[in-house]
């Protein structure tokens, strides 16, 4: 499966990337949610992982904006949140996303978290 | 006066009498001298003619003799009433006796005349000798008569000249007298009233310390009585006007002094009020007219109310609403609520005036009464809170902005550490444990952290609980599920006691977790080694699911077990140094217990170890 992750902390990236590679993920990585919008068309994932805050574009606007696009619609987006507010699974929730992943999250099951999200 | 009028009077009457009696006296001596005089002037008639007849024997003067002897026989009678003294009447009648005798004697000789021899002899030694003695005795009796007459006209004179006198001196008398009454009277009537006069002068003057004639018990008296109890009438009337007066005045200056209070107090008002930052509105009840407002709400409010038709439009035009969006009536708005008597405090309402701003404000307003109690208007204040709006934000943002700065780079470490375990062959088991102590200090961190924030949102009130019904016995397993790891660690055995007719409980799942995760964490460390850890599930009390866990550790002492759920307590021990949490763990527990309504609490015994509970509330 292809996975678009948008971190924007490098190191977080590469840990994420890491781990999703070992679960067989194949990972295309952006920095922020206007690369993502750039490239989803292109790369056409089966899932984006958005980090929630991200400059330029945060992960919040990514998904309303993806979720506006018809093209886009209905690409799985999940979420990782340092869970702070509350609020922000209310939201992300709200948006039409497909779940949520805390930070820091387990880098050994990062992958199964994601299947489990996806429903596989 | 009348004395002296009586005896005036009766020495006018004694005057007279004397006079009277003096005047008569005279008029007897007079008399009694006439008498005598006339006795005397008969008697020596007597003489003559009975000598003329003796000697010359003419029976005209025998006849003149008996005549005059018819003329005398009265006369002692009539003399005699005019004797007073009875020896003067006794000479009176032996004259007349011896005269009777001559008579006689004389009588008989004329008659025997004839016979007579020497005529003139019988004159001379018989009828001369007693004739001469009768006349010496009448001489001498009209000489004392004489005397005595003339006595009595001395007496008479004298008291005619004592009368004149007096007659004088009586008037003179009166009048001296009158003028010593009239002085007297001046003095007893005349001086006090001169005095009261005076005393009224200086009364009249303004001058109370008069002198007034000493009492007296008669109509002067009650005079003075009277004009001094006037006088002390006035005195007081006098003390209290000048009291009024002064009083009045005294009035007169609190009123002007009352009015440059009341109007400096007025004029500090209305700087006040102009000046004051918050925005002021005061309306009159019962149209909500705004009377006054201040220059700090016409810069937040953008306009200043007109005329009254205004009103209700000047209100609406604020388009007021909730924080949440809602939109707020006017008749919601705090001012209007207060003038129906309500006292509203803290109304955060977002407003936007008509120059196009929004802007938070924070209403607070009260009603206005007059002394009777009926609400007379209100008084509202308005406050901008754009600004603690702004740090409310920034409050948020910087919390998640450090908590995500801080879990990010955790984040890494911990992939970092995770990926090397498992992808990097280590055969020396010391390396295997250096890598763990790595991990199990980020996760540690990652604790503290979110301690921290959950600490921070409870007390900024940010922490937000959706509570929903949830099963029991899922929470419980979850909680175990997720104390796992710990409890497979050590030798310590978790059993749950979860009777299977347990209500449904209205719980925040993930809180409700969190809160029983700390404590069967902290009971796992307190445990000793091979011991047991119960989770028991009870149904009280009413209305109330309790979850008590407890462990057969060394106990917490009474003193101790009041502090416990506060921040920063930590578990004692240096078996437990390895797993000790941050302090903030029951304080966190105890805030999400109490924020869904339930309680928490601790029960110990020392040497036989702890129970604590949580209760949760049950779905209604």
């Amino acid at each position: 499966m292809k996975l678009l992750l948008a971190e924007d902390e490098p190191d977080v990236q590469l840990i994420a990337r890491l781990s999703l590679k070992r679960a067989g993920f194949q990972v295309v990585p952006v920095n922020n949610g206007l690369e993502v919008l750039e490239r989803v068309g292109a790369e056409a994932p089966d899932a984006i992982l958005l980090d929630w805050m991200m400059p330029d574009m945060d992960g919040f606007e990514t998904c309303m904006r993806l979720k506006a696009d018809p093209a886009t619609r209905d690409i799985p987006v999940i979420f990782l949140t340092a869970k702070v507010q509350e609020s922000e699974v209310a939201r992300a929730l709200a948006l039409g996303a497909a779940g949520c992943i805390g930070k820091p999250f387990d880098a050994l099951t990062l992958g199964q978290q994601v299947l489990t999200i996806l429903g596989k | 006066m009348v004395a002296a009028a009586f005896l005036q009077a009766g020495a006018v009457v004694w005057f007279e009498t004397l006079r009277d009696s003096s005047g008569e006296a005279m008029m007897r001596a007079g008399q009694r001298f006439d008498h005598q005089t006339r006795m005397n002037r008969v008697v020596a008639q007597l003489e003559n003619e009975h000598r003329s007849y003796l000697l010359i024997g003419l029976p005209v003067f025998r006849a003149d003799f008996d005549r005059r002897w018819r003329e005398y026989v009265n006369l002692p009678t009539l003399l005699v009433q005019y004797v007073d003294e009875e020896q003067d009447k006794k000479s009176v009648a032996e004259v007349d006796r011896q005269l009777q005798q001559w008579h006689q004697m004389v009588t008989d000789l004329m008659d025997r005349r004839e016979q007579l021899a020497d005529l003139p002899r019988v004159w001379q030694d018989q009828t001369a000798p007693p004739m001469r003695r009768i006349q010496n005795a009448l001489d001498a009796n009209q000489r004392r008569d004489f005397v005595l007459l003339n006595d009595q006209i001395r007496n008479a004179s004298q008291l005619n000249f004592n009368n004149a006198i007096f007659t004088l001196a009586l008037p003179a008398i009166d009048i001296i007298m009158l003028l010593v009454l009239v002085t007297v009277l001046a003095r007893i009537l005349l001086d006090p009233l001169a005095a009261i006069a005076e005393s009224a002068r200086q009364i009249s003057g303004g001058n109370f310390d008069v002198r007034l004639p000493p009492a007296r018990r008669d109509e002067i008296g009650a005079l003075v009585k009277a004009f001094r109890d006037m006088s002390t009438a006035v005195q007081f009337r006098q003390r209290d006007l000048s009291s009024a007066l002064s009083r009045e005045r005294e009035m007169s200056q609190m009123y002007s002094a009352l009015r440059t209070n009341a109007e400096q107090e007025s004029a500090r008002l209305q700087a006040t009020i102009a000046t004051v930052p918050a925005a002021l509105v005061i309306l009159e009840a019962p149209s909500g007219r705004v009377v006054l407002q201040n220059t700090a709400a016409d810069m937040l409010i953008g306009r200043e109310p007109d005329a009254e038709a205004d009103q209700q439009l000047y209100w609406e035009s604020f388009h007021a609403s909730y924080r949440d969006g809602r939109r707020c009536p006017v008749d919601e708005w705090g001012p209007r609520r207060a003038l129906r008597g309500e006292v509203v405090v803290g109304q955060e309402l977002i407003v936007k005036p008509q120059d196009g701003r929004t802007v938070p404000i924070l209403v607070s307003a009260a009603p206005l009464r007059n002394d009777l109690g009926v609400i007379t208007g209100a008084v509202a204040a308005f406050q901008d809170i754009s600004n603690l709006y702004e740090i409310d934000r920034l409050k948020s943002e910087f919390v998640s902005i450090v908590s995500h700065e801080l879990r990010t780079p955790l984040t890494s470490i911990k992939g970092s550490l995770q990926l090397l375990l498992t992808d990097v062959p280590m055969p020396d088991p010391d390396h295997r444990v250096l890598v763990d102590v790595a991990l199990s200090n980020t996760d540690r961190l990652v604790r503290i952290i979110n301690d921290i924030l959950d600490i921070s949102k409870i007390e900024a009130g940010k922490l937000e609980l959706h509570p929903r019904p949830y099963d029991v016995h899922e929470l419980v397993n979850l909680s175990i599920q997720s104390v796992g790891q710990i409890a497979r660690g050590s030798s310590v055995a978790l059993t749950p006691i979860v009777p299977p007719d347990i209500p449904k409980v209205n719980a925040d799942p993930d809180r409700t977790i969190q809160a029983i995760v700390n404590l069967l964490s902290n009971a796992l460390k307190c445990a000793p080694a091979r011991s047991e850890v119960t989770l028991e599930v009870r149904s009280d009390p009413p209305g109330f699911v309790t979850v008590a866990i407890a462990d057969r550790g060394r106990g917490i002492p009474a003193e101790k077990l009041s502090q416990l759920f506060q921040k920063f307590q930590q578990i004692d021990g240096a078996d437990t140094r390895k797993l000790r949490g941050t302090g903030l763990g029951l304080a966190i527990t105890k805030a999400l217990v109490e924020m869904q309504g339930g309680s928490v609490g601790v029960t110990s015994e020392m040497g036989q170890g702890s129970t604590f509970w949580i209760t949760i509330p049950v779905v209604k």
